[in-house]
């Protein structure tokens, strides 16, 4: 008879498409079959699962279809179950799992796509926090991004790619050969947006995200950028209200 | 809100607020007596949550947690418990509900109610988490009867058993499932009206109502609690007998699955809060048993 903890461990295998021995040998088949009723619990298992990818993912979906995605999620979902209860955080590896993912490796971009998808469902849930005031900015202070901001560069024109997927997309073409972008994926308000930003403006945030000091900010986008506007970068900073103070660890 | 804030009483009926009907909730203000919501979707930042807060000043709210895992034997997660405090300061529910299941094994979060042999081993593992729940919280859970789909060779206890054990060593309440006990009890072969007539009365605080499915399972009929149609009519008549047993219990009633307009939700809630009324008068099938 198996204790607790195996037995647990045992449905975890037979609901994640492991050995369904231990499970199977606990159940009663009551007419049916013990894996008859282990498989109405998978079931539920990936179909909830895979609908929770599938509301973070849409651009995705859209790009390799409904059948394919459902494919690649019962991988992606047996290689990452999700670690919390809580399905809003579930898929943060999709991009990375795409990008290894041998049936649609010749989509070179999706794992892109799917990194600012997720960035996006990260800036929907980030928590709120308090944009710095001006003001602020005449004290030593320690500086940081709003949570809800994410930096992502891609060698695809990934805002184009998004565009042209949405549902009510005027055209759906896109030239995969028009170049990469640096973007900020952030929430405004209620709403996620996203935008491109130059390459001074790029660094200048990436640096001062991890730094939290505007010398360093400014001297990573004066050296990716000579000719830099650093006023005009701090002024962006402000008007967007992604300027805060870091919480102390 | 504000700390102090009182903790309302909850009666009558209440729909279980889903995020497809919270724009009309804000605009048209329905008539209903209460919402639950899912801990869950409210554990983040952003609108979800403060939309949720602005829903709150208007109807008390009640939340139904279906993560805390609270059968598993790897111990209670304790950074959920936290989240849920956490939801439990801001919201001041006026019930807390969880499940008697467990989804968290080896780090994995299965995102299903499974189910446990009801022994001593996993009723003391579930006793402990509740105490700890209960003691954090600095309030009383209530436990939902799961629905099931199979039984464990060892199992010596009635589920119905497990629970009234639980209530005695922990002080918590029962949610009763009336669905569940359906649904349950036709998959594997019990009677749903004496389930109900074993569990202890006084500790059921709150009622659920769903749909279920009825699937074809290798030429079986099995139930399913999908949450995706209208109360059968048999969980009606069972309602009823849950009624004049319990008494009338704030009742809620979910739909998850191709959620319908939030009319049908108020109908069907309405339908529960005459049978309520029934109660309280006692007079009708409430009366009857």
């Amino acid at each position: 008879m198996p204790t607790l903890r195996e037995l647990q461990a045992g449905f975890r295998d037979a609901l994640l498409g492991g050995d369904a021995n231990t499970a199977a040998a606990a159940v009663h088949d009551d007419g049916l079959g013990a894996d008859a009723r282990l498989a109405v619990y998978r079931h539920h298992v990936f179909t909830s699962l895979t609908g929770a990818l599938e509301s973070t993912y849409p651009v995705i979906v859209r790009l390799v279809d409904a059948r394919f995605f459902r494919y690649a999620a019962d991988q992606y979902i047996r290689e990452h179950p999700p670690a919390s209860p809580c399905l809003f955080e579930y898929g943060a590896e999709l991009g990375d799992f795409l990008a290894r993912f041998e049936p649609s490796r010749h989509l070179a971009y999706l794992p892109d796509v799917a990194r600012l998808e997720w960035a996006m469902n990260a800036a929907l849930h980030a928590p709120d926090a308090e944009p710095i005031a001006p003001e602020a900015l005449r004290a030593p202070v320690a500086l940081g991004l709003h949570p809800s901001v994410t930096l992502l560069q891609s060698p695809w024109p990934l805002d184009a790619i998004w565009r042209a997927n949405q549902p009510d997309a005027e055209s759906h073409g896109v030239d995969l050969d028009a170049g990469g972008v640096l973007l900020q994926i952030w929430r405004a308000g209620d709403e996620v947006v996203f935008r491109r930003l130059s390459a001074a403006a790029f660094a200048f945030r990436h640096v001062l995200a991890h730094s939290g000091r505007l010398d360093t900010a400014a001297e990573a986008a004066l050296t990716a950028d000579a000719g830099a506007d650093l006023a005009s970068l701090i002024r962006t900073l402000l008007d967007e209200q992604v300027l805060i103070r870091p919480p102390r660890p | 809100m504000a700390s102090g804030t009182l903790v309302p009483e909850l009666s009558g009926s209440g729909v279980g607020l889903r995020s497809s009907h919270v724009a009309e909730v804000l605009a048209t203000r329905p008539a209903i007596d209460w919402l639950e919501i899912h801990a869950e979707n409210y554990m983040g930042g952003g609108p979800a949550v403060r939309t949720l807060e602005r829903i709150r000043r208007d109807y008390p709210v009640s939340i139904h947690g279906v993560g805390l895992s609270l059968g598993s034997a790897d111990g209670l997660d304790a950074v959920h418990l936290e989240r849920l405090a956490g939801l439990v300061e801001r919201l001041q529910p006026a019930l807390i509900s969880e499940h008697l299941s467990w989804s968290l094994t080896g780090g994995a979060y299965l995102n299903h109610l499974l189910p446990l042999p009801y022994t001593e081993e996993a009723l003391a593992v579930v006793s402990e988490h509740v105490d700890r729940a209960q003691e954090r919280l600095g309030r009383r859970l209530l436990v939902e009867n799961p629905s099931s789909y199979l039984r464990f060779h060892h199992s010596p206890m009635p589920e119905t058993e497990f629970l009234n054990a639980l209530v005695r060593r922990t002080g918590c309440g029962v949610l009763c499932d009336v669905n569940n006990v359906y649904v349950s009890c036709e998959n594997l072969g019990g009677d749903a009206a004496a389930y109900l007539e074993v569990i202890a009365p006084a500790a059921v605080e709150e009622i659920h109502l769903a749909g279920h499915a009825v699937n074809d399972a290798d030429g079986r009929a099995i139930l399913i609690d999908d949450h995706g149609s209208r109360v059968a009519e048999a969980v009606w008549r069972l309602y009823a007998r849950a009624l004049a047993r319990f008494g009338a219990v704030p009742t809620l009633v979910e739909w998850d699955t191709d959620v319908p307009p939030l009319a049908i939700l108020l109908e069907e809630a309405a339908k529960a809060n005459v049978m309520l009324r029934g109660a309280r008068h006692g007079d009708g099938d409430a009366h009857a048993a």
